[in-house]
């Protein structure tokens, strides 16, 4: 029964997350910067991690960038996302573990945020190598604030509302 | 989920190191922008590269003339159009779709940098003319 709640929970996630990121992929460039997106699907991500945990966090990161490149049909494009969005959200799983009395879902969205922007960087030099890219490094640095603020209080707002629900069977 | 509970009193419930967290990246960015921007000590002047694809397609002495030049590379989408005029350079037109590079604007100083990525077109300001111990160069 507990595997059953799990897999659902799961697969509801990967699919709030898609469903976000082709929202998303719908808006116009928020500032004229590549890579500085709202971050949306990463609502998904910080969910997870807050109502069922560091595991989950990741297995939904996982499969919604994979199937999201996927869907896409862009290799560069899922190996960017998929670098940024895997190693953000390790973040913010040491953060949450690390932190967890200390600093709220605000933060360490805010750090995710940054992390991510900063490894999609990375991994775009990996493809690119031209090193004139990391002068959109502070650009996307302080983009990911106001990103990362928001996708954070939308995040609490959604783990506050669903406040109760487990794995367990009520 | 304990930390998600305490809404209100607090500034929209934020914790001390929730704005530690936020300062950190505006540290990063910040500490980012100078290391890229060179040193605000470094002389005016020098030399503009002109990069496409990471090869110096032209050199410009920067010197402090009034007179507005114009120098077209052709990228990788299209042209781009870089302006000097009186020791500063700038992108003045440019192929690329969101234009960040025209944004940048003027740069003058050794290490500062316009960057165009989309059509792989960089402007770069390198602080001595080949090295040279002179202060000037007139032509």
């Amino acid at each position: 029964m507990r595997d059953t709640r799990r897999v659902t929970y799961l697969a509801l996630l990967v699919s709030v997350g898609l469903v976000l990121s082709i929202i998303e992929s719908t808006f116009p460039p928020l500032l004229p910067l590549p890579g500085a997106k709202l971050g949306l699907a990463n609502i998904a991500t910080v969910i997870a991690l807050y109502m069922f945990g560091p595991w989950m966090a990741l297995e939904v990161t996982v499969l919604r960038s994979l199937l999201a490149g996927i869907l896409r049909g862009s290799v560069i494009g899922l190996f960017l996302s998929f670098s940024g969005a895997l190693v953000s959200t390790l973040v913010m799983i040491v953060l949450y573990v690390v932190f967890k009395k200390k600093m709220s879902v605000i933060g360490v969205s805010t750090i995710g945020a940054a992390t991510h922007n900063v490894v999609q960087l990375l991994a775009a030099f990996l493809l690119i190598q031209h090193v004139a890219l990391f002068y959109y490094m502070p650009y996307l640095l302080l983009i990911s604030i106001p990103t990362g603020l928001f996708v954070g209080f939308a995040s609490r707002r959604v783990v506050v509302s669903l406040e109760g629900l487990s794995l367990e069977a009520v | 989920m304990d930390d998600t509970k305490q809404r209100g009193g607090r500034f929209w419930g934020l914790k001390v190191a929730d704005i530690i967290a936020v300062c950190l990246v505006l540290a990063a960015a910040a500490g980012t922008m100078i290391v890229l921007s060179g040193s605000r000590s470094s002389a005016r002047g020098g030399l503009a590269l002109i990069e496409v694809n990471g090869r110096v397609v032209n050199r410009i002495v920067l010197g402090d003339d009034a007179k507005k030049t114009t120098y077209k590379v052709k990228g990788r989408n299209g042209e781009s159009v870089i302006e000097v005029q009186g020791g500063k350079v700038h992108m003045l037109e440019s192929a690329c779709r969101d234009k960040i590079c025209i944004g940048m604007g003027w740069v003058d100083r050794a290490g500062q940098a316009v960057v165009c990525l989309p059509n792989r077109v960089v402007i770069r300001i390198t602080g001595s003319q080949h090295g040279s111990k002179v202060d000037t160069v007139t032509e």
